[in-house]
């Protein structure tokens, strides 16, 4: 296999010290404890208020299964767009506070709404049980659209990793299904692609994070014996999907030095190629989720700002 | 896997929270970060802001704990946290209490920035800092006109300076550092630092003295320069020497004629009829013991002892008791003094 590419010097040398608390390979056997672990730093309500910025309401949907965490800029009066965010985790980590405070940061100064989904986790619940959950409540969220107080028009899907890869499967979901319009479909560093044999997978096997044998236990817990076989549902990894025309917008990011460089650019270009609108960014050096473990270093304030930049644009068109 | 973050900046004043700013800086230099990277790991590190100042090189950098660049509003107040980094310094803004790894955090990021200094910067000083040091080591100028240049140069007027003369025959004058080493006549330096992480400069250093002295230092670093070597086979020894560490050797700089010295003559001759003589009379001098040399050599035992045995017939005297390793010593200096007159 060929080198790999070099990881950006400061994200090198934050990876030097958080490799001792987070190894790139992750096995099955691991998953209970990494999910007891410390890792993951729980996220408070304060945190999530912002300082005041928004109100935050937990809403259980006892019929759907689901719960809901929802975040509404404080005081909003009228309807206000609205993040439906799919938390990363590799689906078998996380909870719908996961990655949460990223998406107010990016919803703040457009006063956007945040709701994330809690769902079911792999490998107790395989696919399609995670999917259905996101996708139940996308519908939910769009039906309930005047009593939230959003705009049913102005409704984008994002989500990092595990959860990017669950934000594109909605996107195709509600497209096939006669679902919600969707105005974009953020995909942060997605995780797209059961096969996980890319040269990408290959090339960055035991570096950084999220390695291949990660990834491999990630989706075997969600598919068990079918991941990297001939029958793998598009709803499970939008890699597999035949038809990638008429989807929303997207924004796509990934750093070059992780396992799912490869996936997420021929991600890119297969929308483009299907006539499709993508804005694409790989970041050179950058390790997978970069951006949320070093958001200090230069490259994560550039990615974010990248986001920032792509939602104006998205927003005011 | 989002979110599963290490945040450096919760480090408390553990010990780990120590060894994991060490990891920090070292991953940093490692892997070639600038200047920049370095200031923003001291911010977000420290938890406050951090800024890098050199007036001579015109550096001026400063980053907030959220690792985002600010221009300096603030002046600098006198009780900041600092430490200096060659002619830099590099502080933090720390107004409360000092923070659990503020000390570990200042040292290890000067430390990281005055090698990108040195690397970057120091190669190519600007033309009007040649000239300033010129003045300000030269003996005959006017000692107000070099206190002017020391300035200019952004040397601490009371504190002690040293000079150092680089092989490539260019002249510096660096602030003799707080951390300077324990005997007190040996700065603590950029230069050495370089030489020690395997950027292998070659320079004499003179000793550390009041701005006024520097003439003198200058021409001890000149002196000391002489007895440095490439290190290589053809000319092993050190590339660094500090003139205060020569002692009465320095006396030898002043034999006319090093190279008609019987010795010197003998040693040369012998040198073309074994490429390895060089190199190991250097090793077997310069160790306490011949188990030592041959570690130092990668070499066998045995096959070392053969060596000297044959390294004593091309010289006609032992290397193996203290007065023939003098004279080994002194022939090998005074070789070195006649390569670099």
């Amino acid at each position: 296999m060929t080198t790999a590419p070099p990881f950006d010097p400061e994200l090198a040398a934050a990876l030097a010290v958080i490799s001792e608390q987070l190894p790139p390979a992750l096995t099955p056997e691991m998953i209970p404890l990494i999910r007891k672990g410390t890792p993951l730093a729980p996220i408070s309500d304060d945190e999530l208020r912002r300082g005041g910025a928004f109100e935050i309401e937990e809403r259980t949907l006892d019929d759907l299964g689901i719960s809901l965490l929802i975040c509404r800029p404080t005081g909003s009066t009228g309807h206000t767009g609205c993040i439906y965010h799919t938390h990363g985790g590799g689906m078998i980590l996380g909870d719908k506070r996961t990655g949460v405070p990223g998406m107010l940061e990016l919803a703040e100064p457009f006063g956007l709404t945040v709701i994330s989904v809690e769902y079911r986790l792999a490998p107790e619940t395989p696919h399609p049980g995670p999917v259905d959950d996101c996708y139940a409540g996308l519908v939910w969220t769009a039906k309930n659209a005047a009593e939230l107080g959003i705009d049913p028009d102005r409704l984008i899907v994002a989500g990092g990793s595990a959860g990017g890869g669950l934000a594109a499967a909605l996107a195709l979901m509600a497209r096939d299904l006669g679902g919600p319009s969707l105005l974009g479909q953020m995909l942060i560093c997605p995780m797209l692609d059961d096969r996980n044999n890319t040269p990408s997978a290959l090339q960055m096997a035991g570096l950084g994070i999220w390695d291949r044998t990660a990834n491999q236990t990630g989706w075997g817990a969600l598919l068990g014996d079918a991941a990297g076989g001939p029958d793998v549902s598009p709803y499970a990894a939008p890699a597999r999907a035949a038809d990638l025309a008429n989807l929303p917008p997207a924004f796509i990011d990934v750093g070059s030095a992780e396992t799912f460089r490869d996936e997420d650019v021929a991600y890119a270009s297969r929308i483009w190629q299907a006539g499709g609108q993508a804005e694409l960014h790989v970041w050179p050096g950058g390790f997978h989720g970069f951006d949320t473990m070093v958001p200090s270093a230069a490259l994560a304030q550039d990615a974010r700002q990248a986001r920032v930049r792509w939602l104006n644009r998205l927003l005011s068109a | 896997m989002k979110d599963l973050a290490v945040r450096l900046a919760a480090l408390d004043a553990d010990a780990s929270a120590a060894v994991q700013v060490i990891a920090y800086f070292d991953g940093l230099a490692e892997a070639g970060a600038g200047l920049q990277s370095i200031v923003r790991g001291a911010a977000v590190l420290a938890g406050c802001p951090a800024r890098l100042d050199d007036p001579t090189r015109r550096v001026h950098i400063r980053v907030l704990p959220d690792g985002t660049s600010a221009t300096d509003p603030d002046q600098v107040e006198n009780h900041w946290p600092h430490a200096t980094a060659g002619s830099a310094t590099l502080r933090l803004e720390r107004n409360g209490p000092p923070g659990p790894v503020d000390p570990m955090v200042l040292e290890r990021a000067a430390t990281a920035a005055r090698t990108v200094l040195d690397r970057t910067r120091g190669r190519a000083p600007a033309a009007d800092e040649i000239a300033l040091i010129e003045l300000l080591t030269d003996a005959a100028a006017p000692p107000d006109a070099r206190q002017r240049a020391a300035r200019h140069l952004g040397l601490p007027p009371d504190a002690p300076a040293f000079a150092v003369v680089l092989h490539t025959g260019s002249v510096r004058v660096h602030a003799a550092t707080e951390n300077a080493n324990s005997s007190g006549h040996q700065p603590s330096n950029g230069m050495a630092n370089t030489a020690s992480t395997g950027h292998p400069h070659r320079a004499g250093i003179g000793p550390a003295v009041p701005i006024l002295e520097l003439p003198a230092s200058h021409r001890a670093a000149r002196t000391a320069l002489r007895f440095t070597a490439a290190g290589t086979d053809d000319d092993p020894g050190e590339p660094v020497i500090h003139y205060a560490d020569l002692g009465a050797l320095a006396a030898l700089a002043t034999i006319p004629d090093p190279g008609a010295v019987p010795d010197v003559i003998t040693l040369d001759h012998a040198a073309t009829t074994a490429a390895w003589l060089l190199p190991t009379l250097h090793a077997v001098s310069t160790t306490i013991s011949l188990r030592a040399a041959a570690a130092k050599l990668r070499l066998h035992h045995s096959t070392l002892q053969d060596r000297v045995i044959h390294a004593e017939n091309l010289l006609g005297w032992s290397v193996r008791n203290p007065h023939g390793l003098l004279r080994t010593q002194l022939a090998l200096t005074l070789r070195s003094l006649r390569r670099n007159p």
